[in-house]
């Protein structure tokens, strides 16, 4: 054989027929290809192609289906489907099949065609729901309510079971506004299969207020687990959390692992639930979920019990459940250190400061730095706040960082040591603590620069009084010390915090005297601001001819001043030239 | 009045005011001695709406003024007393300190160029027609008068039907609707409270008038006001005032009204038949007849609360005018910016094919159909009519909230409301136009 004939039969094996599975294998990439790029028209050809060798192919009828929806044109696939249908052969395909005639009928306006294609379909596949869900959505696609429901009835019918497609027919009454019989089918649909319950909660939630208690009775009369759950949840979502845990707490079974179920379902719900009540009652569960589980979960869950507690306002029992894990060797390392940094900031807040500082330390090694020195300082402010100053200082010799400054300057201050002060809120700068802490101290710095001695115990004492949250001897301490300064050495910014003070405490006479007392030519760095203090507080006190004065002659008085665009503002709206804002 | 005089009544009226004053002046002082103030109106200017009030009290103290129209967008001439230095600082207005010298190069440059200094000699009595129970910030020109601190007193129907309207130089109509249809809400608005009060209002009012029916009450006080500017009164409309006072001029003896304003459907003929020789500005008009359209008629070319006929805002120029040969309408357009944006109202403007060939017109959207702002006489007085309710509220809906105008203190829009204001007050000349 010559290498000339070999050469003609390779150059005529492409042109063989290739056989006719592959074909159609190449005709639906195709077909596919040309859907994926958005070419629906010549899909729409392609599939159709592919229909006419193979009427009975359910990838190529889907295929179809979807290429026609975004053309707006679904009823121009019935002759395909009534050509499938003739030759259709019970198969694993089948069902598609079906399917698509249904939504094919359907969106073509003619209901009376489903009933007997999902009989059809029934016949072929004896006691499943599918045929008769498949026929409900096709109505319901078309917004045909009573389809669907006569869909989900004959199911019932032609299946022998009440309980047959409970689902779908809870969301029809659900859309027909019919809460208590979609609590009915919902009911044994969550018995069957329990992931339906999110679905239940979901929509029965909805309910009006009215119709809360007529559900809830009908859940009282069920006494099976899912019954009880569904009405715990439903209970958190109509903002009774305590009413929730009840529901639950008596139907709990013994199986462990079928409660820590039923009590987490309950506390992903109750993390929804805003305030102190639903706060106490996800502590409550998570409690009794840590007591139903082993390490290291247990811990995890007592320290979200913990907060769940302190959000609750119950220290008690967030710093039971702190206790606990602290004291628990078996718990593990950093689950320990944030069960003893979160009991540290309880025991703060109930004021019990030596016991803070006897865990914070004993826990110091266990924490990481960045944990344990904000407790410290939190600690500290404490120990300001409570007025033992000694504890304070003890705890902060040794902390140089910018936030310790800030605290030592503070320290100073409330001991009458003005130079001090100031030398540690200079040293501490503008970016210790947050914005509000570092506003705050901008403004005592403000106070303290005029301010030529180097100790006023009295002013220590009185910014001490307020820093307690007695504003009543603050104002009085701070009253006297404006006096004791010379204006223009501290006393009238002195008096202008007071003022503000009084103001904010309802004692506008007083608040009056103060401003005045600020607003002097003598103090010009302080006199607009005090000025403006007392206009605002006389527009307040409803004396708008007094208020016009007052701003005007700070406008006159000090023109370059920054609050005169301020200043301005009020003036039109004393005025009635503005709407009030 | 020599210079001497000037300053000398500009004296008095600082020595006429509070003891309160020399207190609360002990900390500020002029900052120059120079003898006048110029008043820019120009980007220079830091609140421009109040700079007018400024002028107004200038002239109410006993003052003379004078306006240097087309000088730096329209400055003011002031004598520099401590008054006005104060008054200016209070209020933010800015100043400029002007000595002999420096004025009398900025006569010259008037003299040569388009522009001219206008006295302004006569303080206006300024009178707003509103119902009592009209809120003070549902109205531009209230709301204006307020924020520049112009004093001005309201008025209604029983002072416009007796004869108190004589007493005042300028009147603002607000957003009224004297074709006595209730700004045609009547039906789409049926039971909000604030339209229940409007229509109580109105037909206790016209009962207590002696009139059958509001529309009939309306189109007399209508006349009244027509009246008012034939014996030289100066009348400022704004919104749907401007389109309902003249449909109710022109409405001699035909029905305008819908039923459920006097008891009786509109004449079917009604616009074959309107009498538009005694309307002001506008002529031609078709009417609607539809009682649940509010809308009156062709003449607004915006028609807001149509939905199948309403236009989109653009923005609206201003002309430019001959200031040595037409001061009147070169002080009505007095600007900074020549070209503002649009603003809706019930009558947002005014269809170019129903104006009158006598109407000026100081405001247009070129190549649009209609026009934003006119002018006209009528008899011995003037009016004015600018479309639109709210210039710093384009689509203002009922229930927003009230326009903040310290927000606004540049707001050109207002500036043309406030031109109108002040026009009163400058000397009158022989026009040559």
């Amino acid at each position: 054989m010559s290498h000339g004939w070999w050469l003609g039969v390779a150059l005529l094996l492409p042109l063989a027929p290739r056989p006719l599975a592959a074909q159609q294998d190449s005709a639906m990439s195709r077909a596919f290809e040309l859907e994926r790029r958005g070419n629906y028209s010549q899909a729409v050809e392609a599939y159709r192609a592919i229909l006419a060798a193979r009427p009975a192919d359910a990838s190529a009828l889907l295929g179809l289906e979807r290429a026609l929806t975004p053309l707006g044109r679904e009823g121009d696939i019935l002759p395909q489907v009534r050509a499938a249908l003739a030759v259709l052969k019970p198969s694993p395909t089948s069902g598609a099949v079906f399917g698509v005639a249904l939504r094919a009928w359907a969106a073509a306006g003619l209901p009376d065609s489903l009933r007997p294609v999902a009989e059809r379909w029934a016949a072929m596949a004896p006691g499943d729901e599918t045929p008769y869900r498949e026929w409900g959505a096709a109505a319901l696609g078309q917004r045909d309510r009573a389809g669907a429901r006569e869909a989900y009835a004959r199911a019932r019918e032609q299946l022998h079971r009440s309980d047959a497609l409970a689902p779908e027919v809870a969301q029809l009454n659900f859309a027909d506004g019919d809460f208590a019989a979609s609590l009915r089918e919902w009911l044994p649909a969550i018995r069957r299969v329990s992931g339906y319950r999110t679905s239940a909660v979901s929509m029965l939630s909805q309910a009006p207020d009215s119709l809360h208690p007529e559900l809830l009775s009908q859940l009282s009369h069920e006494r099976d687990l899912a019954a009880r759950r569904l009405e715990a949840d439903l209970r958190a979502r109509w903002g009774d959390p305590q009413g929730a845990l009840e529901s639950l707490q008596d139907a709990l079974p013994a199986d462990t692992a079928l409660a820590v179920e039923a009590l987490r379902g309950l506390a992903d719900q109750l993390r929804t639930v805003p305030g102190r009540d639903g706060r106490a009652a996800l502590g409550r569960i998570l409690e009794q979920i840590a007591d139903r589980t082993r390490e290291p979960e247990r811990s995890r869950t007592r320290l979200e019990a913990a907060r769940a507690y302190t959000a609750a306002g119950q220290r008690d029992a967030a710093r039971r459940m702190l206790t606990g894990i602290a004291d628990d060797r078996s718990a593990p390392g950093t689950i320990a250190a944030g069960a003893s940094s979160t009991l540290v900031q309880v025991l703060i807040g109930e004021g019990k400061l030596d016991e803070a500082a006897r865990r914070l330390a004993e826990h110091r090694n266990e924490m990481g730095a960045d944990e344990y020195a904000p407790l410290e300082r939190r600690l500290v402010q404490a120990y300001l706040q409570a007025g033992d100053l000694a504890r304070a200082d003890s705890l902060l010799t040794g902390d140089s960082t910018v936030d310790g400054l800030a605290l030592a300057g503070r320290l100073h201050l409330y001991r009458g040591d003005i130079a001090g002060a100031i030398e540690r809120f200079k040293a501490a700068g503008p970016f210790a603590g947050d914005r509000e802490e570092a506003t705050e101290r901008t403004g005592l710095l403000a106070l303290l620069q005029p301010i030529e001695a180097d100790t006023v115990p009295a002013l220590g004492q009185a910014l001490l009084a307020l820093a307690r949250g007695d504003t009543s001897h603050a104002v009085a301490g701070l009253d006297k010390v404006g006096g004791d300064l010379p204006a223009d050495k501290g006393g009238a910014e002195v008096h202008l915090l007071a003022g503000r003070l009084a103001a904010a405490a309802g004692k506008p006479s007083d608040a009056e005297r103060m401003f005045k007392a600020a607003a002097v030519p003598s103090a010009p760095g302080t006199a607009p601001a005090a000025e403006l203090a007392l206009a605002e507080l006389l527009l307040d006190q409803r004396r708008p001819a007094e208020a016009v004065a007052q701003l005007e002659h700070l406008i006159l008085t000090y023109p370059s001043s920054a609050l005169v665009p301020q200043a301005r503002r009020r003036l039109d709206e004393a005025r009635g030239a503005v709407p009030q804002t | 009045m020599n210079r001497r005089e000037f300053l000398a009544r500009g004296a008095a009226g600082v020595l006429a005011l509070s003891p309160s004053l020399a207190t609360s002046l002990r900390g500020f002082r002029l900052a120059s001695s120079a003898p006048w103030l110029l008043v820019p109106m120009d980007d220079a200017q830091s609140d421009h709406l109040k700079a007018y009030g400024l002028t107004f009290r200038m002239l109410e103290r006993g003052g003379r003024a004078e306006w240097f129209l087309n000088y730096r967008s329209g400055s003011f001439l002031l004598p520099a007393d401590d008054a006005i230095t104060r008054d200016a600082a209070l209020n933010g207005i800015t100043v400029e300190p002007l000595e002999d010298s420096r004025l009398v190069d900025i006569r010259g440059e008037i003299q040569g160029g388009n522009m001219d200094a206008v006295p302004l000699e006569k303080v206006p009595k300024v009178a707003v027609y509103a119902p009592p129970n009209a809120a003070p910030w549902d109205d531009a020109v209230t709301m204006a008068l307020n924020y520049a601190g112009i004093r001005f007193e309201k008025v209604w129907d029983p002072e416009v039907l007796g004869s108190k309207l004589k007493t005042y130089d300028w009147l603002h109509l607000h957003h009224e609707d004297f074709t006595g249809q209730y700004s045609k809400f009547f039906l789409n608005y049926a039971g909000s409270p604030w339209l229940v009060d409007m229509v109580n209002s109105n037909r206790a009012m016209a009962r207590q008038m002696g009139y059958p029916s509001v529309p009939a009450e309306k189109r007399a006080v209508a006349v009244a006001i027509a009246n008012y500017v034939q014996r030289g009164g100066f009348l400022f409309a704004m919104c749907t005032a401007t389109e309902t006072l003249d449909l109710a001029l022109a409405a001699d003896k035909v029905d305008i009204a819908a039923s459920y304003a006097d008891g009786t459907p509109m004449d079917a003929d009604a616009s074959q038949r309107m009498r538009w020789d005694e309307a002001l500005a506008f002529q031609g008009a078709t009417l609607e007849l539809n009682p649940t359209i509010p809308v009156y008629s062709d003449i607004d070319g915006h028609q807001v609360n149509s939905p199948d006929r309403r236009q989109p805002l653009g923005s609206f120029s201003l002309f430019n005018f001959s200031a040595k040969i037409d001061p009147v309408a070169t002080m009505l357009v007095q600007n900074h910016r020549q070209v503002i944006p649009d603003f809706y109202g019930l009558t947002t403007s005014f269809t170019r094919k129903t104006l009158k060939p006598s109407v000026t017109v100081l405001a247009d959207e070129p190549g649009a159909p209609w026009v934003k702002y006119i002018h006209g006489e009528h008899g011995e007085g003037t009016w004015t009519f600018f479309g639109g309710h709210d210039p710093e509220d384009p689509q203002h809906q009922i229930g927003d909230v009230p326009t903040d105008l310290s927000l606004h203190p540049h707001s050109p829009g207002y500036r043309l409301i406030l031109n109108n204001v002040l026009f009163p007050a400058a000397k009158k000349k022989e026009l040559k136009t």
